[in-house]
C-alpha cells in the first residue's frame, strides 16, 4: 500500500481576518487537515512576494497567503498591494514551471471559520496533487 | 550587543484541551533540542498565576531572556505574557507565543499529526524569539472629547455620560432628529411605559447639555488618525432652512404647495409630510428641513410664482442658497452607535406584505397604536379600498429571523416581547378583537419577560405553535394557512390583520460605516466586537466602540447598558489624557534606503515621508516614518526593494528563520 | 544619423558650463564591441558614435556614479550629465525619474531616435568579427557592414536584436535635445519568445528553466548591467537576512533569478541588457518581457512611459485582478 504524500504548507495569514478566522475555526472545532503551518503577520499587505519563494525553497510544498477581503483591511489598503505583489508573483513562479497548485491566496475574514476549513483543504489537495516540491528546494549538502 | 538567548519554553495543557490532542510531553522534549533553548516546561494552565509565576520564577532563577509560550491564540493571551515577563523584569516584546490550541489542538484529532504540526509552531517561534528586539510602548497626548456616530437611545445614552463626565462630545447624526428607532416605539415592553415619554427628556438633554455638539442630518465622512487623536470630517447636508432662524413654528410645513404628499419616514409610510418637514412633533432640534428629493423648487427649479414656504415664514429662516457644509475636528475616541434597519418583509412574498394593506409589519404597528400616530392610536387598516377596524388579529413571529431561507439564522431578540406588547395594546383598546400568535419559540428570557407573556396569555391571546406556509385573500378576509404543530392539526385562520414581528437586521448602509472605520463583520453582518465575552464593546482598531443595535439584536436595557459600557471604555483615553501606541512600529534603515518614496505611496496612513539628510557632503533623500502615526502593518516593507524599511518584530530577519523552521521537519 | 551633426551637438553640450560630462558611444577596441563614451571635453566628442551596435543602455551608468565623501565645506557638483538616449534607454531615464533614482535637473537628454540595433552574438555568429573596429550602418531594410575595408549588406531582420522586433518606442519619450528624424515604430511582432515558453508543458518549462538556471555563474551581470537595479546594497547579496545563499547551485541561482524579476516588476523597461550581458546566454528577456506583458494587459501599466505615473509597485487599483484568490 502506497502512502500518502503528506504536503508540508506555510501560511501567511493576517492578524486581524485571517488568522482569527483561523482561531474562530479553532473555537467552533472545525476540522481540517494538519499539514498547514501559519505564520502570522499584521497584514497580508505585510507579506513580501519573496517570501512565498522563500518558503517553497526552504522546504514547504505549497504556500497559502490570505487576508481581509478588499475593503475590510483593517489598515485600508494593505491587502490591495497584496493582492497586486502576490498576483504578479504567480504569473512569475508558473512561467517558471512552479506547479501553480502549490500556491494560494484567499481572503478569510474574522468570521468565516468555515471558509478557512475550505481554504485548507483546498490548499492541501491542491499541493498533495502537485506531490512533493522538489524543483529549486534548497538541498543539504552532505559534505 | 544584546547578550546571548536564553530561551524558556512553557507548553500548556489548557486542562485537556491541549494536552488530550498534543502529546505535550514529546513537546517539551524536543523543544529542549532546540538551539539556545535552556529551560521547557509543560503545565496544566499557563495562563492561571502559577503558571505564570513558573516563568517569572524561571527568568530569575535561569537567567532566561526569551519566552516562548505554546498555548492558545496570541490574540487571547499574548497582553497576559507579555505583562508577566515584565514583572519580572523583561522585555515584554521578548515574547513569542505558538499557536497550539485554535489551531491546532482544537483542529486537528489525529495525535501523532498534531503533536508534528506542534513541535513545528514551536520551532518557528523559538526560531523567532532569538531575533526580537526590545522595544518600548509609547505615550501620546489623548483629546479629550469624543465623537458618536447615532443619535438614538444609545448614541444619546453614551453622549450624556461622557457628557456629565466633563468631556466634550461631538454626537452626529444623519436624519433631520435625534431619537432613533425608540422615538418610534409607543409603548415598551414589559413596562409599558411610553417610549417617547422617557427618551423625550434625554433628548432634550442631549441638545442642551453644554458640553455636546449636535450635528444632526449630517454623516461622518472621513476618520483618520488612531486612539486618542482621530481627525474627523463631518458633512453636514443643506437643511435649506436656516438652523438658527427657524423657529419650529411650522408654517411652511403647511404652506408647501405639495404639502402631505409625501410618506413619512418617521411614520413608516403610513403617515404623510410636506417637502418641508420636521420628522416628528417632539423632534430634537424642533427645526425644519427640506428634504431635496421632494421639494418641487429643488428639484425642478420652480415652485409657483415663488416658494411658498419662503413667503409665510416669517422668520426668514428658509434659503435655498444653502450648501454642505464640511466640519472637522478631533476627537480621542469614537462610539458606533448606528442603530439597525427592520427586515424587509417583501423578502417573504407568501405572506403579502406590500399585496395586501391589512399584512403591517410590526414597526408600522407600532406607529398605529402610537397617539402620536397616522391614525391618533386607532387602530384601523385598510382591506382592500374599505377602511377597517379588524376584530380579528393575527401575529406572525420570527418573519426574518431564524430563518435561512432569507440569510438570517440569528433571533432577533426583541420580537417576541414586542408582539406580545402589541398584543396587549391590542387587547386594551379593541377588547372585543381576539388575538392570536403564530410562534416557532417564545424567548422571554429578560427580566419581568416570562411574567408579561403569561399576562399577555391570561389576557386572552391565543398562542398557536406553528409557522404559517402562505397568506391569502378569500372574500374580504385574509387566510392563513398554517399548521398548529402541538397538535399537529393544519388549519386555515381567517382574519382581518396581520401583524408580522419582522426581525433586526444590520443598517443598509453598514457598509459604508464599516469602511470609514475599518470595522468588522461577524457572520450576521452586524459590527464585530474585539471578542464575543470579554471586549463585548470594543472593536479591533483601540478607541472605536460598539454601542446599540449595530453590534446586534438587543432590547433598549441592553441597549442602554451596552451604550453606558462603551461610554465609560471611551472615557478610559479621555480621562488619562494619554494613550499608549503600539512600539511595533516601522523603522528606516537610512544607509540603503533609495529614497525613492514606494513607502511614502504605499502607506495609508501618510506616515512615511521623504527627508533630505547630508550623507558625507551629498544631499540625498531617505525615507523616514512617523512613529505616532504608524500602525506597524508593514506594508511599506513588502514594497521596499531594497529591504530598507522593516516593521519591529516582524522584520524580514525574523520572518524568514520561521519559514525555515517550518519547513525542517516533514 | 548624422554623424558630425551627433559630435557638434556633442561638443557643444559639454561646452556648456553646466555639464559635468556626456556619457555617449564609441567604438570599442575590436570587432563589433562599442564602448561607453564619457566626454568631458568638446574635443573628445570627435570619437562618439550612433550605429547599429550601440546596444548599451547607457542610462545604466546614470546610478552607477560613486558619490565620494565630499570635504567638510565643500558643495556637491551639481552639473548635469549629458546622456545620449535610444527609445528604450529613454525609458529607463524616466524611470528612473518616476522612482527618485535621479532628478530631472541632473540630468541633460540627447534623444537619438533608434532604428533598431543589431544582437552582436548573433551577428558576429553568421559574420565573424575580426581585429579591426567594425562600422556598421542602418540601410533601409539591411545593415551596411564595413570591415578590414570590405562592404556587406546584412539583411536587417537575420541580426536585429530581438528586444527590437517588438519595439514600441523605438524614439525618445523623454529628451532635451533630439537628433535626427523619429523613426517609425516598428511593426509589433508577437513575442514568440516568451509564448514558446508559455506553450510549454509545466513539467517542460520547469526543465527548460532548470537547464538554463544551473548555468548561471552568479556574475551579476544582468544586475549590474541593469539600468533599474540600482539600490546602493542589493538585498540579494545580504548575510542578515539571506535571501540568497552563496552558493552557485540550481536552487540559489534560482531564487536569484525569480528574486531580481520580481523586483523588475512593473519597472522593466525591456532594455534587454541583462540578457545581452549573460555570459551563460540564460535568455532572461524572456522572464522580464513575460512580466511586462502581464503588467500592461493584466493592469494597464506601462513603466517608463508617463512622467506623472505612480510606480506600479508602490500602488493598486481597487479592480485590479483577482482571479487567482481563493
Amino acid at each position: 500500500m502506497s502512502q500518502q504524500f503528506e504536503p508540508n504548507i506555510v501560511a501567511f495569514l493576517c492578524n486581524w481576518c485571517s488568522y482569527a478566522g483561523a482561531d474562530l475555526a479553532g473555537t467552533s472545532r472545525v476540522r481540517y487537515p494538519a499539514n498547514l503551518q501559519a505564520i502570522r503577520v499584521m497584514c497580508s499587505g505585510r507579506v513580501n512576494p519573496l517570501y512565498v519563494m522563500n518558503a517553497l525553497q526552504q522546504g514547504a510544498d505549497g504556500v497559502l497567503i490570505s487576508g481581509c477581503h478588499p475593503g475590510d483591511c483593517h489598515y485600508m489598503e494593505g491587502n490591495f498591494h497584496a493582492r497586486r505583489r502576490l498576483g504578479m508573483l504567480k504569473e512569475l513562479l508558473e512561467f517558471v514551471g512552479v506547479d501553480p497548485r502549490r500556491f494560494h491566496m484567499s481572503w478569510v475574514s474574522a468570521s468565516e471559520g468555515h471558509k478557512w476549513k475550505e481554504v485548507v483543504e483546498k490548499t492541501v489537495e491542491d499541493a498533495r496533487a502537485a506531490g512533493p516540491f522538489e524543483g529549486f528546494r534548497r538541498r543539504r549538502i552532505d559534505w | 550587543m544584546t547578550e546571548k538567548p536564553k530561551l524558556g519554553v512553557y507548553i500548556c495543557h489548557c486542562g485537556i484541551n491541549i494536552s488530550a490532542t498534543v502529546d505535550v510531553e514529546a513537546l517539551t522534549e524536543y523543544a529542549l533540542t532546540l538551539p539556545n533553548v535552556k529551560v521547557a516546561r509543560h503545565y496544566s494552565y499557563m495562563c492561571s498565576d502559577p503558571g505564570q509565576l513558573l516563568i517569572k520564577n524561571d527568568i530569575k532563577a535561569e537567567g532566561l531572556n526569551r519566552i516562548v509560550v505554546a498555548s492558545c491564540s496570541p490574540r487571547m493571551h499574548e497582553p497576559t505574557f507579555r505583562k508577566s515577563i515584565q514583572a519580572a523584569g523583561l522585555n515584554p516584546y521578548f515574547l513569542e507565543m505558538a499557536n497550539i490550541r485554535e489551531q491546532c489542538s482544537w483542529v486537528h484529532e489525529d495525535r501523532t499529526e498534531a503533536t508534528i504540526k506542534a513541535k513545528k509552531l514551536v520551532a518557528a517561534a523559538v526560531a523567532k524569539v532569538r531575533l526580537l528586539e526590545p522595544l518600548e510602548a509609547r505615550e501620546v497626548e489623548a483629546e479629550r472629547s469624543a465623537l458618536i456616530i447615532g443619535a438614538g437611545i444609545a448614541g444619546i445614552q453614551a453622549a450624556l455620560d461622557i457628557a456629565d463626565a466633563g468631556f466634550k462630545v461631538y454626537l452626529v447624526e444623519k436624519s433631520p432628529s435625534v431619537g432613533g428607532r425608540m422615538a418610534q416605539l409607543d409603548k415598551t415592553f414589559p413596562t409599558l411605559d411610553c417610549s417617547a415619554c422617557i427618551l423625550t427628556p434625554k433628548m432634550v438633554d442631549s441638545a442642551n447639555h453644554p458640553n455636546i455638539e449636535l450635528i444632526t442630518y449630517a454623516e461622518v465622512e472621513e476618520v483618520k488618525g488612531y486612539i486618542g487623536n482621530f481627525e474627523i470630517k463631518v458633512r453636514k447636508k443643506a437643511r435649506y432652512v436656516d438652523f438658527d432662524k427657524c423657529t419650529g413654528c411650522g408654517d411652511c410645513a403647511s404652506a408647501c404647495r405639495v404639502a402631505n404628499r409625501f410618506a413619512s419616514e418617521f411614520d413608516e409610510g403610513m403617515g404623510k409630510r410636506s417637502a418641508v418637514y420636521l420628522p416628528f412633533p417632539q423632534a430634537v432640534p424642533a427645526k425644519y428641513t427640506i428634504d431635496p428629493k421632494s421639494c418641487l423648487y429643488l428639484t425642478k427649479g420652480k415652485c409657483g410664482k415663488a416658494p411658498k414656504c419662503a413667503e409665510v415664514c416669517g422668520a426668514g429662516a428658509i434659503n435655498f442658497e444653502q450648501t454642505d457644509e464640511l466640519v472637522e475636528f478631533k476627537a480621542g475616541a469614537i462610539i458606533v452607535a448606528t442603530g439597525f434597519d427592520v427586515f424587509d418583509a417583501t423578502g417573504k412574498p407568501e405572506y403579502g406584505y406590500g399585496q395586501y394593506p391589512n399584512v403591517i409589519t410590526g414597526l408600522e404597528m407600532e406607529r398605529l397604536v402610537s397617539a402620536s400616530g397616522p391614525t391618533g392610536g386607532k387602530i384601523k387598516v385598510f382591506n382592500g379600498a374599505e377602511e377597517i377596524v379588524p376584530q380579528e388579529i393575527a401575529f406572525i413571529q420570527c418573519v426574518g429571523s431564524r430563518d435561512k431561507s432569507v440569510g438570517v439564522e440569528y433571533c432577533s431578540r426583541v420580537c417576541c416581547m414586542y408582539t406580545a406588547k402589541q398584543a396587549h395594546l391590542i387587547v386594551d383598546k379593541l377588547p372585543e378583537a381576539k388575538v392570536r400568535v403564530y410562534y416557532m419559540d417564545v424567548r422571554a428570557f429578560g427580566k419581568g419577560f416570562e411574567e408579561f407573556y403569561d399576562r399577555v396569555r391570561r389576557e386572552g391571546v391565543r398562542y398557536i405553535r406553528g409557522n404559517p406556509s402562505e397568506i391569502f385573500k378569500r372574500g374580504n378576509k385574509l387566510v392563513i394557512k398554517a399548521e398548529d404543530t402541538l397538535t399537529a392539526t393544519p388549519l386555515e385562520d381567517e382574519v382581518d390583520m396581520v401583524v408580522l414581528a419582522v426581525g433586526l437586521k444590520p443598517r443598509s448602509d453598514y457598509r459604508t460605516t464599516m469602511e470609514l472605520l475599518r470595522l468588522s463583520q461577524s457572520p450576521d453582518q452586524f459590527f464585530l466586537e474585539a471578542h464575543p465575552k470579554l471586549r463585548p464593546v470594543d472593536t479591533a482598531t483601540d478607541g472605536i466602540f460598539l454601542a446599540g443595535c449595530c453590534q446586534g439584536p438587543k432590547d433598549i436595557p441592553d441597549t442602554v447598558a451596552q451604550a453606558k459600557g462603551a461610554a465609560s471604555s471611551a472615557m478610559i483615553p479621555l480621562a488619562k489624557g494619554k494613550v499608549t501606541i503600539g512600539a511595533q512600529v516601522a523603522t528606516v534603515f537610512e544607509a540603503t534606503c533609495r529614497g525613492c518614496g514606494f513607502c511614502v505611496s504605499i502607506c495609508p496612513y501618510s506616515a512615511i515621508e521623504l527627508v533630505t539628510v547630508n550623507r558625507m557632503g551629498h544631499m540625498i533623500e531617505v525615507a523616514r516614518v512617523n512613529e505616532a502615526l504608524c500602525k506597524g502593518c508593514g506594508s511599506c516593507s513588502a514594497g521596499c526593494l531594497s529591504d530598507s524599511i522593516q516593521p519591529k518584530s516582524f522584520r524580514d530577519r525574523q520572518i524568514l528563520p520561521q519559514i525555515a523552521a517550518l519547513g525542517v521537519l516533514r | 544619423m548624422d554623424l558630425d551633426k551627433l559630435r557638434k551637438t556633442a561638443a557643444e553640450v559639454v561646452s556648456r558650463d553646466d555639464v559635468k560630462y556626456l556619457i555617449g558611444w564609441r567604438p570599442g577596441s575590436y570587432g563589433y564591441r562599442v564602448a561607453p563614451g564619457f566626454v568631458e571635453e568638446a574635443s573628445a566628442a570627435e570619437t562618439l558614435i550612433f550605429s547599429p551596435l550601440c546596444t548599451i543602455n547607457l542610462a545604466t551608468y546614470l546610478t552607477l556614479t560613486e558619490k565620494l565623501p565630499l570635504p567638510r565645506g565643500s558643495a556637491p557638483d551639481q552639473r548635469k550629465v549629458a546622456l545620449m538616449v535610444k527609445g528604450c534607454d529613454s525609458r529607463a531615464v524616466l524611470q528612473l525619474l518616476v522612482e527618485k533614482g535621479i532628478r530631472r535637473d541632473q540630468v541633460l537628454l540627447i534623444g537619438c531616435p533608434c532604428p533598431g540595433v543589431v544582437d552582436t552574438a548573433l551577428l558576429s555568429l553568421k559574420y565573424p568579427e575580426t581585429e579591426s573596429p567594425a562600422d556598421l550602418k542602418w540601410n533601409g531594410d539591411h545593415f551596411l557592414l564595413r570591415q578590414d575595408g570590405q562592404e556587406t549588406a546584412i539583411p536587417r531582420l537575420s541580426v536585429l536584436a530581438e528586444k527590437c522586433r517588438l519595439c514600441r518606442y523605438p524614439n525618445p519619450v523623454i529628451s532635451d535635445i533630439t537628433l535626427g528624424e523619429p523613426v517609425e515604430a516598428q511593426l509589433t511582432a508577437e513575442d514568440s519568445a516568451v509564448a514558446e515558453v508559455e506553450a510549454m508543458e509545466l513539467g517542460a518549462r520547469a526543465a527548460y528553466w532548470e537547464e538554463w538556471f544551473s548555468r548561471c555563474l552568479r556574475c551579476y551581470a544582468c544586475r549590474n548591467s541593469c539600468p533599474l537595479c540600482y539600490c546602493r546594497d542589493c538585498v540579494l547579496d545580504r548575510l542578515n537576512p539571506t535571501w540568497v545563499n552563496r552558493a552557485v547551485n540550481f536552487s540559489e541561482n534560482t531564487a536569484f533569478h525569480v528574486a531580481r524579476a520580481f523586483h523588475l516588476v512593473g519597472r522593466c523597461i525591456e532594455c534587454g541588457e541583462c540578457e545581452r550581458v549573460c555570459p551563460a546566454n540564460i535568455p532572461l528577456g524572456r522572464l522580464n518581457r513575460k512580466l511586462a506583458r502581464e503588467v500592461r494587459e493584466q493592469y494597464g501599466h506601462e513603466p517608463g512611459i508617463d512622467p506623472d505615473g505612480k510606480p506600479f509597485q508602490a500602488g493598486f487599483k481597487p479592480d485590479d485582478p483577482e482571479e487567482f484568490i481563493l
